[in-house]
């Protein structure tokens, strides 16, 4: 058996006990790491409908099948638990330096039960694993955390991942981050960690992937071609260029720049927060992710001196800057700071903030209500201050710890409105009234609005362009109009699902494989295979994505989920106020069409948009079938 | 003409520098201009000029204006 360590690691918080858990192959080639062992694991061991801050919830860790790997990009490893923002299945990678030492360390997972008496961190020295006690550390900025960690274990070459105090006071967006850079943001799990008393997780590791590959000479060649590939590519050349604070200028151009809570596609002082103004302003240095030539990662200065959290991506300049309508670059990159020593998603918190502006701009919200707090859109002062509420869950920052959704419906009246959110978790920074396949992307996510289902229209809009035709390999070929649905978009959209998913198996970046950037997909194949001597086909690697992506969706479907989550919020469905694309609207007939469609192509109900049983069959989870099928009986009596 | 590309077509560019200063004596085809500048016309998803968003096809392109090409930008 080759590119795993085979060992799962299990913590039970309640009891101070850790085993280790053996994988056979036959399991792992069904379940191989990642998005796909994450769903495997949730789907089978946490009961349906369990607190997501009980004791009971289960916390895995997953490393993709690639992770550690010598090739560029595949750096990344899932975090998963039922979500506390959404109830529904809660997932969110990240890259940096954690996930490949923990393959390091001889573990391709760990799963967390229980609830620690005291607030603890784990310590994983390869196979030595030790509960420690975290109460010196807890209610502390994650910077200090980080430092203080390795300086009690004697070594700075440990990887340290851990929550701040926002998943301490469980804020239901609250994230993870690894190495103070990187970042497990999405979902709240940052919160289910803190509900366990788990502050950390501190990781060191001696081994190298090369020696559990099958056939380690090839692996380490791809990944060589494909660093030196970096800079001859125009689309990895340009991630290390800007990385992705680059987007900011052709959104806005384009009319999809999400500005002032999704009114506007358009923000009139972008050239504040565009590229050229961050790397004036703030910009200090690029730095990267394990083994990755790409170098995206971007350094800044915060109050005048080099930050210790790294820059913000685009998602952060966009939440809090144009969609707060804030073009103050500087308190730009402090709330990113705060985001990051309170470990929040700076998605759902600048979501949320902007969310509130808006209330507090129809009277929703008061002075009296905010504390005195001017929370108007363009306030930076307010926005930095709530920020620093929210993570600690102090006055208004308490109401809105509890994501958008939740606030809106305790302060009623038109607020629900307002709040752009899908399943409960905050849109990210991407307008999808301008690319139809991201709203769809939006409704159809298992983990709520998310920006990385598939690659994005716009790559595939002209016949002659290197995403579209960096695209075959996969099956797409046809050059279709980022707003345009129906059949032919669908299939696209079906097919781009499926390779986004098996990113999310293989631990591969968003930035890494075709089409949105530089690796063929002949070439994350014959990494797979000369990993793991499996010898896959295209067909079968992407029925590995559509496996992982079906155990989600079931995990959704037993928590009483149906076709009616999978929509957007109102407001897409009426048209931008200004821009290119100025009264342009999802068109909600067509979205509507288009979502039957979609079923139909993944074998989904078109009913109730659930796997059907031939489907589950088809895809080798025959055993899901009557655990879904009791469970949904269950839902449908209540 | 002050010339922009954005995105990755900054890559085509000479010196791979984002921004140029073009003398046109004449109204030319953005497209001419594209050629001689090396970037691929399949590549250009978004141009403005003058902040108002053209066709790179079609448009023709004086000595004052300001110009601005972008790829298509996707997620992340």
């Amino acid at each position: 058996m080759y590119a795993t360590t085979a060992k799962i690691l299990r913590v039970d918080l309640t009891t101070g006990r850790i085993e280790t858990q053996t994988l056979s192959e036959d399991f792992y080639r069904m379940y191989p790491g990642g998005k796909a062992l994450a769903g495997y694991i949730l789907l089978t061991e946490l009961p349906p409908h369990t607190d997501p801050f009980a004791p009971e919830n289960v916390l895995v860790f997953a490393n993709g099948l690639l992770t550690g790997a010598p090739v560029s990009t595949a750096t990344r490893y899932v975090v998963s638990a039922r979500s506390p923002l959404t109830g529904g299945y809660g997932e969110s990678e990240a890259g940096g330096f954690w996930g490949p030492e923990l393959k390091m360390a001889g573990w391709e997972a760990i799963v967390v039960k229980g609830k620690a008496p005291k607030p603890v961190y784990l310590w994983v020295n390869g196979d030595q694993v030790e509960i420690r006690s975290a109460e010196h550390l807890w209610g502390k900025f994650t910077a200090e955390v980080h430092e203080e960690i390795r300086r009690e274990l004697g070594d700075d070459k440990i990887r340290v991942l851990q929550i701040g105090p926002a998943g301490e006071k469980l804020v239901r967006f609250a994230g993870i981050t690894n190495e103070l850079r990187h970042f497990n943001g999405r979902n709240g799990l940052g919160a289910v960690m803190g509900s366990k008393n788990l502050r950390a997780i501190a990781v060191r590791g001696s081994q190298r992937y090369q020696n559990l590959a099958y056939d380690a000479k090839t692996l380490m060649g791809i990944g060589g071609k494909l660093a030196k590939t970096v800079k001859e590519n125009p689309l990895s050349w340009d991630l290390q260029q800007r990385g992705t604070p680059g987007l900011v200028e052709p959104l806005n151009t384009g009319g999809i720049l999400p500005t002032r809570n999704f009114l506007q596609g358009a923000f009139e002082n972008v050239d504040k927060v565009k590229w050229e103004a961050y790397e004036r302003e703030i910009f200090t240095a690029s730095r990267t992710c394990y083994a990755c030539a790409v170098r995206c990662k971007r350094e800044v200065k915060v109050d005048g001196r080099e930050s210790p959290y790294g820059g913000p991506e685009y998602e952060t300049v966009g939440a809090f800057g144009p969609n707060c309508g804030i073009s103050d670059l500087q308190a730009i990159a402090k709330a990113n700071e705060l985001c990051n020593a309170y470990m929040l998603d700076s998605i759902s918190c600048g979501g949320t903030i902007a969310f509130a502006m808006e209330c507090f701009e129809h009277g929703l919200l008061t002075l009296e209500d905010t504390g005195g707090i001017e929370l108007r859109f363009g306030n930076a002062e307010a926005m930095l201050k709530v920020i620093e509420l929210i993570g600690r869950r102090e006055g208004i920052g308490d109401l809105l710890a509890e994501g958008s959704k939740r606030a809106a419906e305790k302060i009623g009246g038109d607020a629900p409105y307002f709040a752009m959110q899908v399943k409960g978790q905050e849109l990210a920074m991407h307008e999808p009234r301008g690319k139809y396949n991201v709203g769809i992307g939006y409704a159809i996510s298992e983990i709520g609005a998310d920006h990385l289902v598939v690659a994005h229209d716009t790559a595939f809009a002209k016949p002659e362009a290197i995403q579209l035709k960096s695209a075959a390999p996969l099956g797409i070929t046809q050059a279709l109009p980022p707003r345009s649905l129906g059949e032919e978009k669908m299939e696209m959209f079906y097919i781009l699902e499926k390779w986004g998913s098996l990113e999310k198996v293989t631990g591969f970046c968003f930035f890494g494989p075709a089409p949105r950037s530089f690796i063929p997909p002949e070439d994350v194949l014959q990494a797979m295979n000369a990993a793991t001597g499996w010898n896959l086909t295209m067909d079968e690697a992407l029925t590995i994505g559509e496996r992982a992506t079906s155990l989600a969706r079931l995990f959704n479907a037993r928590e009483g989920f149906t076709r009616k989550d999978d929509t957007l919020p109102e407001r897409l469905f009426t048209g931008l106020e200004n821009g290119a694309l100025q009264g342009q609207a999802m068109p909600r007939k067509e979205f509507e069409e288009a979502l039957t469609i979609l079923y139909q192509k993944k074998g989904w109900d078109p009913r109730t948009g659930i796997p059907t049983p031939e489907k589950l069959r088809q895809l080798g989870l025959e055993w899901a079938v009557s655990v879904v099928s009791e469970q949904l009986s269950v839902n449908s009596q209540q | 003409m002050k010339f922009y590309a954005g995105g990755h077509l900054t890559f085509y560019m000479p010196g791979r520098r984002h921004s140029l200063e073009i003398a046109l004596p004449q109204p030319a085809p953005l497209r001419e201009v594209l050629t001689q500048l090396g970037i691929p016309l399949p590549e250009v998803a978004l141009t403005a000029v003058n902040g108002e968003l053209v066709e790179a096809e079609t448009v023709m392109v004086r000595d004052e204006d300001v110009v601005k090409v972008f790829s298509a930008v996707n997620g992340g």
